[in-house]
């Protein structure tokens, strides 16, 4: 019923481009076109409510929101340990990390880490979490047992996403208002190169099968393509209005538009436009299964979770979770 | 000494350009609705007329260029004086929707930034049902806003406008 007092802007299907992509698919040897899926399903997904001040569990093979966890600071940041058995959520009112017991679904430990704590991840080899400081402009290294701040790296000016490497040797930050992405040894946790971005990135995703890696640039309506082997800046690619981050399945880049209550779905080989796909309104976080088939994407006006089918396309169920859903991170466990 | 570093600090702060973009950590939302005993196509005639809001209260006057295109602007210049500058990002006549982004405004007549908003008008032809649906940030970009330009006071500041908009849309429609 909601939906139809929403805007309908219709989905565009550029017939020629997505026959490119599906060619693209069946193609082999040109880089990233290998990605497949690699792991078993994801089973719930950790949603961060800010306006709402909680966390959302949600179970994806039911498609229901099994609990809902107060958790307070106005959470936005999520990343889950290499276990599975913690979620961490970055809530930058509150000024803390917090560590949730996902076999309880309960907060076990908070601690006190910086004055804006907002993007956060995990090292997936060493489980040392990372946490980016929207006001400090730096970088905090958090012992996962005490939640202890253990080192310190200043990066650019408002740093939001954080992603590692899946050898766990290198951590990038989207700094937002210094329109770049800093490298960071996660060794010495020295700042090793900058890379440029469009205007105001602000989620970062880390494609490893294509070694690349993908900012969504809130200002410029674009995404920045950076090769990580090079650490260059490859394109910039028009989607929607507001972009917050971007996922990655089968050959496909799903692009979130704040703006636009739609993704933009790009050929990650061509980088050419595939389909806008229409969603509930401000959609944030997004996150691919490891199986490559679905992908999922926090509404944070709708108040949804929303579920894209990889293989069609289109928009196969939608979760009522907390209030303003936001996601921001990896969320899938 | 450290009380002269501090004072150019902030005088060298106040000489910076703020960043247009930057905002505060924690989007806010209003969403509110009203239902209107009045033909929908008769509400929709004027909530989508993007030129004219002399239906809001607050309104003295509206001026602007780009009709009902996207793209277009407006100026609102409130009844209290205070201007605020929008432009039109989104609208469907079919659907009877619009979305907005305010493009300039002085935290002092709106405490907020970044702010965008949706009119959506749905009904028949006895009953209408308006609603209006704004996203936005705070007044203060930084840390440790003062109260006039906390969350609270940006979430107070747009209730009043989109409620008080409401009322006044179905007040002209419904007579009184």
């Amino acid at each position: 019923m909601a939906r139809a007092h929403r805007i309908f802007w219709a989905a565009r299907l550029q017939v020629g481009q997505f026959f490119f992509a599906v060619l693209s698919l069946v193609a082999s040897g040109v880089p990233g076109s290998v990605w497949a899926g690699e792991g078993s399903a994801a089973s719930a997904a950790y949603v961060t409510n800010q306006i709402g001040n909680s966390l959302s569990i949600v179970d994806l093979a039911t498609e229901k929101q099994v609990a809902e966890i107060a958790i307070g600071g106005k959470p936005a940041g999520i990343a889950m340990s290499p276990d599975g058995r913690s979620a961490y959520v970055a809530a930058p009112d509150g000024r803390e990390v917090i560590a949730i017991d996902t076999a309880s679904r309960s907060v076990i430990k908070r601690a006190a880490v910086g004055k804006g704590p907002l993007g956060i991840a995990v090292n997936p080899t060493t489980g040392a979490i990372y946490v980016a400081d929207w006001y400090e402009h730096r970088l905090y290294v958090v012992d996962p047992a005490t939640l202890a701040v253990t080192a310190t790296v200043p990066t650019g000016q408002s740093p939001s996403g954080v992603a590692v490497t899946a050898d766990g040797t290198t951590i990038l930050t989207a700094d937002r208002d210094s329109n770049q992405v800093s490298v960071i040894d996660a060794a010495t946790f020295k700042v090793q190169s900058t890379i440029a971005t469009g205007e105001r990135p602000f989620g970062i995703t880390i494609d490893e099968a294509a070694g690349r890696a993908y900012t969504a640039n809130v200002a410029a309506n674009t995404i920045t393509v950076i090769d990580l082997k090079s650490r260059t800046h490859l394109s910039d690619v028009p989607v929607g209005l507001r972009p917050y981050a971007v996922a990655r399945a089968a050959n496909l880049l799903f692009v979130t538009n704040q703006h636009d209550e739609s993704v933009s779905v790009i050929d990650a080989v061509t980088l050419q436009p595939v389909k806008t796909l229409r969603v509930g309104g401000f959609p944030e976080g997004i996150e691919a299964d490891p199986t490559g088939s679905t992908i999922w994407v926090a509404c944070w006006d709708a108040n949804t979770l929303e579920k894209i089918d990889v293989a069609t396309l289109s928009v196969t169920a939608r979760i009522p979770v907390g209030e303003g859903p936001r996601a921001f991170g990896k969320f899938l466990r | 000494m450290v009380r002269v570093v501090a004072s150019l600090m902030v005088a060298l702060a106040a000489l910076l350009p703020v960043a247009a973009e930057a905002h505060g950590p924690s989007r806010q939302k209003v969403v509110s609705k009203i239902e209107i005993n009045a033909p929908v196509d008769k509400v929709w005639a004027t909530v989508g007329n993007f030129q004219d809001m002399s239906w809001h209260p607050a309104v003295a006057k509206t001026e602007g260029t780009g009709g009902n295109d996207v793209g277009a602007t407006r100026k609102l210049t409130l009844q209290s004086g205070g201007v605020i500058n929008e432009k039109l990002t989104k609208y469907s006549a079919e659907e009877r929707g619009l979305a907005y982004e305010i493009t300039d405004v002085d935290v002092k007549v709106l405490p907020v930034t970044n702010y965008s908003a949706q009119m959506n008008v749905s009904g028949t032809a006895e009953k209408t049902i308006v609603e209006w649906r704004a996203a936005f940030y705070r007044g203060f970009v930084n840390n440790d806003p003062p109260p006039e330009l906390s969350d609270e006071a940006a979430v107070k500041a747009v209730t009043e406008i989109v409620q008080g908009g409401l009322g006044a849309l179905k007040k002209k429609f419904e007579g009184g």
